[in-house]
């Protein structure tokens, strides 16, 4: 008997006046898994979220948050997922410990909050006022929040943006022990490297549709199904490719032929034939690399736009 | 919602409250620096009354600034800062930020009351009876309510900016119409009326009335209960609005809301324009706290009333009772915290009493503004108390309320005497004689048409010439029989002049051979003891009434002195002599 899912969504839309931000979306999600919601500012990410969050209400479809609708149920929804906002703050002057304790007291479950400010690394912190916080102690406080009422459904909002990528590195591995401890995490980002890092399975959303879903491998590889193998020359490589290649291998010259793309299912045969070629030519390799494409490619294929705008 | 939610809540508001800097700027040291420069500006030192008025005011400036800015602004920029949003996604409605709101404000600014009061007692020797609990009550519902006005602003406003120019268009009409910080007396009648709509106006009528007329909470209860009301509304209204996140714009309309909330004081604005019981409040207020400010006369020649005389004295009026009497010199008017009035040259003595005024017109016609006129013009001409018969209007004993309670300006209205009681004057214009209407005192209040047109009135009766001949023969009687009648100016004969007859009669009896010193017990503690009051009044001695005169010269040498009017008190309320008169001449034109 499989789990029933944390999170349900079918055909969800959001109408704004006249202006449809989400135009139909539906996803699963399943106890356990980390999930990534990718997409350009703009794109209904947050629209979505809100809705599964309880803090707005959808014009049509089916939502399901652990059991429960959202904006029926919003108080049981509330009590029992956790979040951590995009942009957020908090009073100047209210301590790391003051916080945690008072947000653990607007729940029905709480953690014992020493425990998980240790865990998040900001106990010797408790007693610093907000203000004072650099942006990463900020950020892991923020975790600390949507932890303390101990969630079945975690919600993070591109958690690492603004961040420098030392800092970042250290939320995503708190962010992995999430997955440990067998909490479901719906996070949004417009990092790519964050959902290839974090995420079992990813949405990219576009102008409020899902464009694709899956695993990031499986997204690449519905995409291209291939990887790329990439080679630069000293000289001139010959016109005619190697026999084998004919048609499973799609290949591009370019800068005077001194510099060759080709793209198959298997790099690596392709890469030996490929060096065995050249040197049968006494054609010096002054580059090579395979390239798996990235989900970037992959929402640049789907969408016709880039992710960073 | 869970308790814990709202008590862990209200906890940490109250911490980052204190931690606050200019919470506690607002709440403690400004209005510090408004108590001491008023304060020491209004003379609180020697007055009870200027001392209530700064505690009114700072209390208002409390009031308004923890209701607009602490509140309000407040609510505004932390829904700007983005720090409502957090607390949206969890599990609370917007209750326990709003109840934390106002139970903050309130905790916060309850113990500047108590500091204040304390700061007006041992600074200022402000030794008021003072009902603390119904202060308190009035100050936190006050907080209360203006929190939630506040509250009201931030859900109505959609930045820093618009809340700014909101708070400040309600604080600035609330803080300068409400009376404390400029009195309502002295505003035209159409602001004082305007300022009975404004929230701030009963928050100031409720404090002054608690601190200066020792009223209760309860008195009180129709401000209370339109602050409550606003205070109800508000919250509802907060909660209707409230927005977590400053991208939730709200509707320009729905600034109206604001308007909601001031219904109750539409309706308690309106009522007054009916019932007016504020405006004779306001005069209460005003005339209390005169007659607390506290006199010190020195030099002075003291008639005490039954006979003897200081020479060179001084006197202590405080609370408007005579507390201490001084022969020889007084001390320092600062050591004792009262205001000096000097007198060198001059007599103190009692003010006077007439024994016999009707405060009917001719034709028996009365109206409430003339009896107010009347008893005016008795002030002014160093009377001190009427004695008025019962009548079947029941004037006398109205007149009696409203002078007792201060809302009009006068002299005690006592029973009509069973003694004898005599009119040299009445008898002297039945006579034909109108030399009164020719006295300085006439010509100083009246307006010389007025005077004219009495004269013309009067010179078309027939004379009875031999009246004042057989009155002053049986003044002449009476005194040889061992006991002289209670002097009255006649203002129930002919003329109708209200005010100067007594000086006048008093003339007459020494010109008719009373000596000056007998008269004038006759008009003081004689009248007193005759009406029942010589408990408080006709003489001076500590614990009396303070109402007393002052003039120019000795009147037990010269009579005529009683005319040179320097001073007169009245309950220790020093009557602003000029001003009436000047007024009195205005409105009769």
């Amino acid at each position: 008997m499989s789990a029933p899912p944390a999170i349900a969504v079918s055909g969800l839309r959001k109408l704004y006046g006249d202006f449809e931000a989400v135009r139909g979306i539906g996803f699963e999600v399943a106890q356990g898994e980390i999930f990534g919601l990718l997409g350009p500012n703009g794109a209904g990410k947050t629209t979505t979220v809100e809705i599964l969050e309880g803090l707005r209400q959808r014009t049509a479809g089916e939502v399901s948050v652990l059991g429960y609708d959202p904006e029926k149920e919003t108080a049981a929804v509330k009590d029992r997922i956790g979040v951590a906002l995009q942009a957020t703050n908090l009073p100047e002057k209210i301590r790391v410990l003051e916080a945690a304790e008072l947000f653990a007291a607007f729940y029905t479950r709480s953690v014992a909050v020493e425990d998980l400010l240790r865990k998040l690394q900001i106990w010797d912190k408790r007693n610093a006022f907000y203000s004072t916080l650099s942006g990463g102690q900020k950020q892991r406080l923020a975790l600390a929040l949507a932890l303390v009422n101990d969630p079945e459904l975690v919600f993070l909002d591109e958690p690492t943006t603004g961040l420098d990528p030392q800092v970042r590195l250290e939320i995503h591995t708190l962010i992995s022990r999430l997955k440990e401890q067998k909490k479901t995490v719906l996070l949004t980002t417009h990092y790519i490297e964050e959902a290839e890092r974090l995420c079992d399975r990813v949405a990219i959303i576009d102008e409020g549709r899902i464009a694709a879903m899956g695993s990031p491998r499986e997204l690449q590889e519905r995409v291209l199904g291939h990887a790329r193998v990439e080679v630069t020359t000293l000289q001139p490589m010959p016109e005619h490719l190697p026999e084998s290649w004919q048609g499973g291998v799609g290949a591009v010259f370019s800068d005077g032929r001194r510099k060759l793309a080709a793209s198959s299912a298997k790099p690596a045969r392709i890469v030996v034939e490929l060096v065995k070629w050249l040197e049968s030519h006494g054609v010096e390799i002054e580059d090579l690399h395979i390239r798996r494409p990235t989900l970037e490619d992959v929402f640049l294929e789907l969408t016709g736009k880039s992710l960073r705008d | 919602m869970r308790l814990r939610a709202y008590a862990a809540y209200i906890k940490i508001t109250l911490k980052l409250t204190l931690r606050d800097r200019v919470v506690l700027f607002f709440n403690f040291l400004m209005p510090l620096l408004f108590f001491i420069a008023f304060g020491e500006g209004m003379g609180a030192e020697t007055s009870p009354g200027a001392m209530s008025q700064v505690l009114s005011l700072v209390l208002m400036f409390g009031v308004l600034g923890t209701g607009f800015f602490g509140g309000g602004i407040r609510a505004t920029m932390d829904r700007e800062a983005g720090i409502l949003r957090r607390f949206k996604v969890a599990p609370i409605t917007p209750a326990p930020l709003l109840a934390a709101s106002m139970i903050t404000g309130w905790a916060v600014f309850l113990p500047s009351v108590v500091f204040f009061v304390l700061l007006a007692r041992w600074r200022y020797g402000w030794d008021q009876p003072l009902n603390f609990t119904s202060l308190l009550i009035v100050v936190s519902v006050g907080v209360l309510a203006f929190r939630s006005m506040g509250l009201i602003i931030a859900s109505v406003t959609n930045s820093m900016q618009e809340s700014q120019i909101i708070a400040q268009l309600l604080y600035m009409p609330m803080l300068l119409l409400s009376g404390a910080a400029v009195p309502l007396h002295i505003l035209p009648d159409w602001l004082q009326r305007v300022a009975q709509f404004l929230p701030a106006t009963h928050f100031y009528l409720g404090t002054q009335g608690i601190l200066v007329r020792h009223e209760t909470a309860w008195d009180n209860r129709a401000a209370l209960g339109a602050m409550l009301l606003a205070m109800a509304a508000g919250f509802w209204v907060s909660m209707k609005l409230f927005r977590w996140e400053k991208d939730e714009k709200v509707k320009p309309a729905a600034k109206l809301w604001l308007a909601g909330v001031m219904v109750p004081f539409l309706l308690i604005g309106a009522w007054q324009m009916i019932d007016r019981r504020n405006e004779a409040k306001v005069r209460m207020i005003e005339r209390q706290s005169r007659r607390s400010q506290s006199w010190l006369i020195r030099d002075v020649r003291i008639f005490t009333g039954d006979g003897s005389v200081i020479e060179r004295g001084g006197l202590l009026i405080r609370n408007s009772r005579i507390e201490q009497i001084y022969a020889g010199a007084a001390p320092d008017p600062k050591d004792v915290r009262a205001e000096a009035v000097e007198a060198g040259g001059r007599t103190l003595l009692p003010a006077l009493i007439d024994s016999g005024v009707a405060l009917s017109q001719p034709g028996g016609r009365v109206s409430q503004k003339a009896i107010e006129e009347a008893l005016k013009a008795y002030a002014y001409c160093g009377v001190g108390a009427l004695a008025v018969p019962q009548d079947p209007q029941g004037m006398a004993d109205l007149a009696r309320r409203k002078v007792d309670s201060g809302e009009w300006l006068g002299p005690e209205i006592l029973p009509a005497p069973p003694a004898p009681v005599l009119s040299l004057t009445a008898a002297q214009t039945t006579a034909g004689d109108l030399s009164l209407l020719r006295d300085d005192l006439s010509q100083q209040f009246f307006p010389a048409p007025y005077l004219q047109s009495l004269a013309s009135l009067a010179s078309a009766r027939k004379p009875a010439p031999e009246a004042l001949q057989q009155a002053i023969g049986a003044l002449r009687l009476a005194r040889e029989q061992g006991g002289l009648p209670s002097p009255s100016g006649g203002a129930g004969g002919w003329l109708q002049l209200h005010g100067p007859g007594l000086v006048h009669e008093l003339g007459l009896w020494v010109e008719a051979g009373i000596p000056p010193g007998d008269a004038l017990m006759a008009a003081t503690a004689a009248a007193a003891d005759r009406a029942g009051a010589g408990n408080r009044l006709g003489r001076i001695r500590p614990g009396l009434d303070a109402t007393l005169l002052i003039v120019d010269g000795n009147p037990l040498e010269d009579i005529r002195a009683l005319g040179r009017i320097h001073s007169v008190f009245v309950r220790g309320e020093r009557i602003v002599r000029g001003e009436l008169a000047s007024e009195n001449k205005k409105a009769e034109k």
